[in-house]
Parts: C-alpha cells; sequence; structure tokens
C-alpha cells in the first residue's frame, strides 16, 4: 500500500516547534489543494496544539517522506526544526499510527477524547475537498470503528484526567444527584470556566457564578444559564450552594473557616463539598476539619488524576489488540483488491448466477436444447466480462499507483462480492 | 432424605465461601464481565440454601426456628435473599463482599453445630410462633444490612475527608446512595421487628405461663425497636441526616448483638429453650 505518514508531535518536537506548523482550518484547505498540486491525490491532515500529521497516497512512486515534510515546511516556514522532529510511516505503519491516535493511546493525555473528535473533524474537511478518496475512505471508516471500539470496549477514556473533571468527579462521589444540588464557582478564569461548564453537563440543579470583574461573570453565566452572585455579595450566600468550587487569583484566602462554619449552621449541617483548584489557595485549608464539610484542593485532585491516568495506561494493551485486528481487517480487504483474485471472484459471481438460472430453467428446454443453453449463457457472461476483466489486468501492470485498486474496490461494492465472501465464510 | 440434608449442610457454607470469593475478586478488579457471574453464584447458593431449610421443615417436622443454630441458618438465608433484593433493584454493586462474609458467617457456626432435632416441645410448632420469629430475624437482617451500609457509609465518609482515593473510593457508591440503603434496610428492618413484637406481647402471654415484661430479650428487643424509631423518625422530620444517623443505626445493630447474646446464652427466661 502506498500509504505516506509524516508526524511532528508531543513525544518529537517542544511546543514552539508545534506551534510553528500548527495549522488552523482555514489554512487546512489551502494546504490541502497544495498537496493535490503536487501529486498527492488522497490523504488526511489533522492538526491539534499537539500534532500536525500529513497521511498521504501519491500518485507517483517516486513520493517519500521527505517531499511531505518539505511541502509542509514551504507552506508554514519554521526555522530549527529538522528531518529528527518528524516521525515517518508508510503502508500498514501508518494505518497503525492513524488508529492509535484516534484511540487517543498516542495522546499526551493517554485516552484524551478530544482527540477522537479532532480525527473525525479532519476526515469531514478531507471529505469537503475531495481529498478523500476510495482508499482513505475505508482508512476512515477503519479509525472511526477502532475509535469507538476502544471507547466502548475498554476503559481507554474512563475516568477525570484533568484537575476540574477530577472536582466533578468527586463531588459525584458524595451526591447521588447532582439535579438536585446547587453549586458556586468562584472565579471565571479558564479553570473556573471547564468547571462550570463541567457541573453544567453534569446536570447541575442550579449554578451560579461569581467574579471580581462582573462582564465576566455575566458572559459565563449567559453561556451556562447560570445566575450571577455580585463578588462583595459572595460570602452571605455561600450556605445556600452545595458544592463550591473556587479559582481565582486572589492572592489572600477568599473564604476562612469562621464563614464555611457560618454557612454550615445556617445549612443544618448539610454536606458541603469546597473545592479550590487556586493557586495561591482561596479557601482555608483549616475548613477540612470542619465536621460535613469536604475540603479538596489541587493536591487531592491531583491524586485522583494520577492514579485514572495510571488507569488508562493499563488500557492500552487492551487498546493495541483492538487496533491489530482491525488492521488486519483492514490489510485483508485491501489485499483484495489485487486484480487476479478480483477478476476469478468477479467470474466466480458472474458464473453461479448463470448456473443458477439455468439449472432453474432448463426443464423448460428439450434435452437438445439443454446443452445450447449451457454454451449460449457462458457465451453471454464472457463477453459481459470481457472487457472489465482487460481493463483490471491493465490498470494494474500500468501504474501500481492504486488505481487499480480503486477500481477493484468499486467493482467488488457495486457487486457486493466482499460482503458475499464474508457471510459464505461466517 | 437425611444424608441429603447432611451433604448440603457440608456444602453451604463452602457455596457462601465461593461466591464471596467471586464478590470479592470483582470488588478488586471491577470487570464488567463478572457481573452476571457473581449474581449467578449468589443465585445458585440462595436456592440450595432455600432446599436445604425445606428438606428440614419436612424432616424433622418443624421449622428450623427452634434454637440458635437453626435460627443462624434463617439468618443467613434472609440476609443474603434481602441482599439480591438490593442488588438487582437498585443495580448497586461493589457492596456485596461486606454483605456476603454476614452469611458465610453465620451458616458456617450453624452447620457446624446445627443436630438433627426431632423433638421440639409443642409450642415451637405453633404457626403464631413461626411469624413471630420469621419476622424477628427479618428485622434482624434489615438492620445487620443497614449496619453494614452505615459501616461502609463511614470508612467512605472518612475516606474521603483524608484524600484517601484507593479501592473504598473506587468501587462503592457514592454517601448519599449509601446512607439511603442503610435507612431503607432500617425501615424494612423497624417494620418487621414491629410485627415481631406486636405478635409477641398478643400471643406470648397465653402460650408461656412464665411470661414476664422484664425478660431480657423483650427488654432488648424494645430497646433497639426505641433506638430505630427514634433515628427513623428524627431522619423524617428533616433533624438527623448522614453520620449521625448511621451511627445510629450501628448502635442499634451493636445493642441487638448484645441483647441477643445476653438474653440467649447468659439469662434463663421463657424465651430460653435450649
Amino acid at each position: 500500500m502506498n500509504l505516506i505518514a509524516i508526524s511532528i508531535n508531543h513525544r518529537t518536537a517542544p511546543v514552539d516547534l508545534r506551534e510553528a506548523v500548527y495549522l488552523k482550518e482555514d489554512e487546512i484547505r489551502p494546504f490541502i489543494n497544495l498537496a493535490k498540486e503536487n501529486q498527492i491525490k488522497e490523504g488526511l491532515i489533522l492538526s491539534t496544539c499537539n500534532r500536525t500529521e500529513i497521511f498521504g497516497i501519491p500518485s507517483s512512486n517516486d513520493a517519500n517522506h521527505e517531499k511531505f515534510q518539505s511541502l509542509l515546511l514551504n507552506f508554514k516556514p519554521a526555522q530549527n526544526i529538522t528531518e529528527q522532529h518528524f516521525q515517518k510511516y508508510v503502508s500498514r505503519d501508518a494505518i497503525r499510527h492513524l488508529f492509535c491516535v484516534a484511540t487517543g493511546i498516542d495522546s499526551l493525555l493517554v485516552g484524551d477524547n478530544q482527540v477522537f473528535k479532532q480525527v473525525k473533524d479532519s476526515f469531514q474537511i478531507a471529505e469537503e475537498t475531495n481529498f478523500a478518496g476510495y482508499i482513505m475512505h475505508r482508512i476512515f471508516d477503519a479509525a472511526i470503528r477502532t475509535g469507538k471500539r476502544a471507547i466502548s470496549e475498554t476503559s481507554i477514556s474512563g475516568g477525570a484526567v484533568t484537575v476540574s473533571y477530577a472536582a466533578v468527579q468527586l463531588t459525584e462521589k458524595i451526591f447521588s444527584n447532582l439535579s438536585k444540588k446547587s453549586a458556586l464557582v468562584i472565579g471565571t478564569g479558564e479553570t473556573g470556566e471547564i468547571a462550570a461548564k463541567h457541573l453544567s453537563e453534569k446536570g447541575i440543579g442550579s449554578l451560579a457564578v461569581t467574579n471580581r470583574t462582573h462582564e465576566k461573570a455575566d458572559k459565563l453565566a449567559l453561556k451556562l444559564n447560570a445566575k450571577v452572585i455580585p463578588f462583595s455579595e459572595f460570602k452571605d450566600s455561600i450556605y445556600k450552594f452545595d458544592i463550591i468550587i473556587s479559582a481565582t487569583a486572589s492572592p489572600e484566602i477568599l473564604l476562612s473557616k469562621d464563614d464555611v462554619k457560618a454557612a454550615l449552621k445556617k445549612r443544618s449541617n448539610n454536606p458541603m463539598i469546597l473545592v479550590d483548584i487556586a493557586i495561591p489557595r482561596d479557601i482555608d485549608p483549616e475548613t477540612r476539619k470542619i465536621d460535613y464539610v469536604f475540603y479538596h484542593d489541587l493536591d487531592s485532585l491531583n491524586i485522583i488524576v494520577e492514579q485514572n491516568l495510571t488507569k488508562r495506561k493499563s488500557e492500552i494493551p487492551k487498546v493495541e489488540k483492538i487496533i491489530e485486528e482491525e488492521l488486519d481487517n483492514f490489510v485483508e480487504w485491501y489485499n483484495s483488491l489485487q486484480a487476479a483474485p478480483a477478476i476469478k471472484d468477479l467470474r466466480d459471481f458472474f458464473e453461479e448466477i448463470r448456473n443458477e438460472e439455468v439449472e432453474r430453467n432448463k426443464n423448460k428446454f428439450s434435452s437438445e436444447d439443454q446443452e445450447k443453453l449451457d454454451i449460449v449463457t457462458k457465451r453471454i457472461i464472457n463477453k459481459i466480462l470481457h472487457h472489465p476483466t482487460i481493463e483490471l489486468r491493465k490498470a494494474d501492470d500500468s501504474t501500481g499507483s492504486g488505481d487499480s485498486a480503486t477500481k477493484i474496490g468499486i467493482i467488488r461494492d457495486l457487486f457486493g462480492i466482499n460482503s458475499r465472501k464474508k457471510s459464505e465464510k461466517d | 432424605m437425611i444424608s441429603g440434608i447432611h451433604t448440603i449442610n457440608i456444602l453451604l457454607p463452602i457455596f457462601y465461601f465461593l461466591t464471596l470469593v467471586v464478590y470479592f475478586y470483582d470488588f478488586l478488579r471491577g470487570e464488567k464481565k463478572l457481573v452476571n457471574v457473581k449474581r449467578v453464584f449468589l443465585f445458585i447458593t440462595l436456592f440450595l440454601h432455600l432446599i436445604y431449610i425445606v428438606l428440614r421443615t419436612i424432616a424433622f417436622d418443624h421449622p428450623p426456628i427452634t434454637n440458635v443454630f437453626e435460627i443462624f441458618t434463617i439468618l443467613a438465608i434472609t440476609i443474603s435473599f434481602s441482599y439480591f433484593l438490593v442488588e438487582l433493584i437498585s443495580d448497586i454493586r461493589g457492596t456485596g463482599p461486606f454483605i456476603i462474609i454476614l452469611p458465610l458467617i453465620f451458616q458456617l457456626i450453624s452447620s457446624l453445630f446445627i443436630q438433627d432435632l426431632t423433638e421440639v416441645k409443642d409450642v415451637l410448632r405453633s404457626n403464631l410462633l413461626g411469624i413471630h420469629v420469621i419476622s424477628a430475624l427479618l428485622g434482624y437482617s434489615g438492620f445487620t444490612i443497614s449496619a453494614v451500609y452505615g459501616f461502609l457509609y463511614l470508612v467512605l465518609f472518612k475516606d474521603i475527608k483524608l484524600n484517601k482515593f484507593g479501592l473504598i473510593f473506587n468501587r462503592l457508591p457514592n454517601l448519599e446512595v449509601l446512607e439511603r440503603l442503610s435507612f431503607y434496610s432500617a425501615i424494612i428492618g423497624f417494620i418487621a421487628l414491629t410485627i415481631a413484637i406486636i405478635i409477641g406481647i398478643i400471643w406470648l402471654p397465653i402460650a408461656f405461663p412464665r411470661f414476664s415484661y422484664l425478660d431480657p430479650k423483650l427488654i432488648g428487643s424494645t430497646l433497639v425497636w426505641l433506638l430505630y424509631a427514634i433515628g427513623i423518625t428524627s431522619k423524617v422530620l428533616g433533624n438527623w441526616r448522614g453520620k449521625r444517623l448511621v451511627l445510629l443505626s450501628i448502635s442499634g445493630f451493636i445493642v441487638a448483638i448484645i441483647s441477643t447474646i445476653l438474653s440467649n446464652f447468659l439469662a434463663h427466661s421463657f424465651h430460653s429453650f435450649y
């Protein structure tokens, strides 16, 4: 298979180099056009903050990894990038690498779901730009199937691996139904916003946000359908909330032990969860000593994150097994696109139909005519298949660039020869 | 039939042990494929236990409720059956090993010391006594399960407070669910014990000439009943919740155990038959 892939990623290059070759969505389309002009007839471009990858099937046999690299570096000129910053794959290894990326086992954050979505988006762009040909289509399908299987059959994406999500996971270990609970997020910076989003996605009953800059709180509240509490007043209303997540840049403590004690008294000792994901801390750590208060800071959340990451890593062998299975299936399909077996399968298929019909109807003919019926129908089939057979042999002989594979693939799909053979096998 | 009963008597602790091993293994590994396997193990054990009780009742012409070792086997089956129902209805897994260890202990003691009693006092053949004893046992099974869930609540509560995110944190259901399971088990136990006490008050003075309201088992059961009545009322009124409530449930269970030990092994009263 003439599939070539190059990858610059978090394993091979530091962030500044990855940034230098990062392709935004509006850059990917012109880059695809450039690739097409340079005899890459079909392929896939994947670019995220952690990786930029080019997969492609060239029209000619003289294309190699260096050509792919120079194409990228001409489009995104970047200093200090050398050949060592690229991983190179070809054929089966290139597909295996794509499957590894799609399942998240090649990610910085093992099992990251985000990358699966990014791979699907890249496929979408390839389709929209007619960069996804017959073979790439099958590769996409196989990659998506592999990604889905990894998620459903293993725990590769299980558990929280970010601090904000770990905070939400922790609340679920205390409360059974978040839709009956209320939460306050103090600070609407990036971390606070992500935590608020997670709570909202988990169906929190009521969500409120507060921030020193009121406009920022308003903006986030509008996005998440949350209430806004003025920053100067939030201390008086903390007793109303079951969950409080704080993530401000405040240099001093915002909630003291006495504040929390007073709030708990007002709540008749209804449990409260306080999650402090700020540095320096916003909530007095002494509050952990109060009964019915579950106080957690970055250190404790990081324990959860580390545990989940270890668990995800232990799932990698299971995912690799799935990848190998899907890879074998794909290669088996690809090998069926060789001209000789395809011609034989096609002829067998027609012969079977002919034979069935002759057997079914021969009694309608006299015994002398039955032999003629056999000869005539064979002749018809031979005439029908003559031209396709010649064409398939010709394509196979000439380029070796995958054209014949595409033709054979289409013929197999049209007549359902693959699925028919598979069901016979089963 | 007697030899069959003896064989099942030996097999039952082994079956409970195997079930416990499967539940415990699942607790450690948390593999999806074991979910149904462990239920099948528990179901087979329960079925075998039911056959055992029916055979005993037929062979010895009385339900096995006439002495402490017969009662232990009934306790074992009522606890495991109650847990089986809780697991099926709530679909909450991960608490099984902590419950199933109790029927194993009860059945092991029963299997070791149970005798083939054919001669029992006439008073012990009464149907009312049957209902009295079975409802009391169901009550105590409910309290036992409630106490186990209460205990698990306390362990998880402490683990979360101390940032210990190990097996207990990963496998047990959340605190609110544990509290709810403990509370509902206590309610079922309370209703069953109330029935046992009502039947006792109506029927015991007639059946036993030596009946006394100062009987240790009676005082113990009343004390247990009062403790749970206070706890349930406080929860319903919204005054008590969480840790305080489960502590009360555990205290009720401890009082129940002490009262049973005192009245069965140390005191002599009309409630002692052996």
